[in-house]
């Protein structure tokens, strides 16, 4: 039985569901030739923003006893005018669709870097990063502003016809209200989640393993909180969301799918095991083969609760 | 400009594992594809868990390599590399590597002198192999005590490696550097480079010494790390000129010790 993996999603038709998730996958070239694009639908940059920015003091990641890691990498990135000078030949366009990660400390910044990156063809769109932890502004102050995000999405939605997702933070107790101002306020995707807020003690040195001291907790223990606030937001919108949150293997996307989630952003995993993607691939074929399943995105939103 | 080989995926197969010192172990490594491309303080990004606990790659040093095999010498310091001590011979180990810049070996007029610290000394050892026969070398290594030595008696003989101890149980009673301190008022060359790799506070101590004494000093770090690639961005290290951060995955892990800040605290 041949299964189709593709997903549509208005402009869009991916091979597959599989993205990368933005500030594990560099600028897209990093991985060389350990990844095979094949099984991507997409890949997502690390966030741009307006002008560089170096990072968080390290260390900037550790491992945690319960599972998973957490980054303080603080969103360091070459800014949009050295990206465009330097990275925008690197990308694997014509391999996969590029999607570019933007942050930015006000609306007029994300406004301003989304429309220097109107003049760069081939990119399939944009993913408005609202949610960083590891970083004041720009960061998770911003998403947690259901305002700010509408202005910020609407400003945007005025200077570019691109699919635009907006990535939230799973920090919000009710995810309804802050989904729909996104789409309200134009959003053709939702991303969730972004990491949750978490640090780790070394109590020998009575330190914090990051240097930073918080950062951002990803990895299989967000799995859970991910996956209710996908659900949750699938109940109220009506726009595809793309799922991000400790998936490492297919029976992980395939909860999402069911859940509600249209397009999966692998993460983490990746740092883990680069092989990932069409290991997972495979394994979402064969769960649709025991479940006579002819197209993966039939399974989006199929799950039964009573 | 030295060729650098492509990093590729391979999957090592355990030819032998041994148990080097109370808590060290050397596992050679049937790896040809790494093996025959690996150059001195190169690493290998290392699966230990194919269940994601712990989640991350270790970053190890390539050790010796001699024709299809590598070493892959390591302090066993957390359930990582206590994982990685519990394979035994016929195991796949998943590795991706060669990975970061190797070191510059010297001028034909530089006098090189090795300063290791505990495991530190895994990169060096290759570039032991990797200088010509007939290069007058020293080669210094410094432990805590004896009894934590990372290489065996043989290899320390054959490679002529001069021991310094912090409890003076075994060779020069003392720390490394002030071994090195000691080896650099008796040479004549004034064309001296320093390759080293250690804990914090000795590259810290080391840096303090080169620069005091005007030497050309190549320090490989080892620090956190994310994917191993220079896509995650984890494994940064400050410039000291302040400016920003070096890659050590990317950048490094050799950097000339006048381009980094030091930070005891944070390399391993």
């Amino acid at each position: 039985m041949s299964v189709d993996t593709t997903i549509r999603m208005g402009s869009l038709n991916l091979r597959t569901p599989l993205l990368t998730g933005s500030g594990t996958f560099g600028y897209g070239d990093e991985f060389g030739s350990i990844i095979d694009y094949s099984s991507f639908g997409g890949i997502i940059t690390k966030s741009i923003s307006l002008k560089p920015r170096a990072g968080n003091p390290p260390p900037r990641i550790c491992e945690t006893q319960s599972g998973g890691i957490i980054n303080s990498i603080g969103l360091a990135n070459v800014g949009i005018y050295n990206f465009i000078e330097s990275k925008v030949d690197t990308l694997p366009m014509g391999k996969t669709e590029v999607f570019l990660s933007i942050v930015g400390d006000s609306v007029e910044e994300y406004v301003e870097v989304v429309e220097k990156l109107e003049d760069v063809s081939g990119i399939a769109g944009y993913e408005l990063n609202v949610s960083c932890p590891n970083v004041r502004r720009g960061g998770l102050d911003l998403g947690g502003d259901k305002e700010a995000i509408a202005a910020i999405m609407s400003s945007v939605r005025t200077v570019t016809g691109r699919f635009v997702s907006v990535k939230l933070t799973p920090h919000y107790p009710v995810i309804a209200p802050v989904a729909q101002a996104a789409v309200d306020a134009g959003a053709d995707a939702l991303t969730l989640t972004n990491t949750l807020v978490g640090m780790e003690v070394d109590v020998e040195r009575r330190k914090p393993l990051l240097g930073n001291v918080t950062g951002g907790y990803s990895g299989p223990p967000l799995k859970p909180v991910a996956l209710a606030k996908v659900w949750q937001a699938a109940q109220v919108v009506d726009v595809p969301i793309w799922a991000s949150g400790g998936m490492v293997n297919g029976i992980d996307c395939i909860e999402f799918l069911l859940a509600g989630a249209s397009a999966l952003q692998l993460g983490s995993v990746l740092f883990a095991d680069p092989y990932a993607p069409g290991r997972i691939l495979n394994e979402m074929i064969e769960y649709c083969e025991r479940h006579d399943v002819t197209r993966l995105s039939d399974l989006v939103g199929k799950l039964e609760t009573r | 400009m030295e060729q650098i080989n492509l990093p590729i995926a391979e999957k090592g197969v355990v030819d032998q594992i041994r148990k080097i010192s109370d808590d060290t172990w050397d596992i050679k490594v049937f790896s040809p594809g790494i093996a025959k491309s690996s150059k001195a303080a190169q690493f290998v990004h290392v699966r230990v868990s194919e269940d994601f606990r712990p989640f991350l790659r270790r970053p190890l040093s390539v050790g010796p390599c001699s024709g299809d095999y590598l070493r892959l010498i390591f302090t066993v310091k957390g359930s990582g590399t206590r994982l990685l001590a519990q394979k035994s011979t016929g195991d796949v180990i998943d590795l991706i590597g060669p990975l970061g810049n190797p070191f510059k070996l010297p001028e034909d007029d530089e006098y090189p002198i090795i300063v290791g610290g505990g495991i530190g000394v895994v990169p060096l050892l290759l570039l032991d192999d990797q200088l010509e026969p007939d290069t007058p070398r020293d080669f210094l290594l410094g432990v805590r005590t004896e009894s934590l030595l990372p290489v065996d008696e043989p290899e320390i003989k054959h490679r002529n490696i001069q021991i310094a101890s912090d409890d003076g149980s075994i060779g020069f009673g003392g720390n490394v550097v002030q071994l090195l301190e000691r080896k650099l008022s008796k040479l004549q060359s004034n064309r001296v480079v320093v390759y080293a790799c250690g804990p914090g506070m000795m590259m810290y101590a080391l840096k303090q010494v080169c620069i005091k004494h005007s030497i050309k000093a190549y320090i490989s770090l080892e620090v956190p790390m994310g994917c191993g690639l220079g896509a995650c961005q984890s494994c940064a290290v400050p410039r000291s000129d302040g400016d920003g951060y070096l890659l050590v995955c990317q950048d490094g892990p050799v950097f000339d010790a006048t381009e980094v800040l030091i930070e005891p605290e944070v390399l391993r």
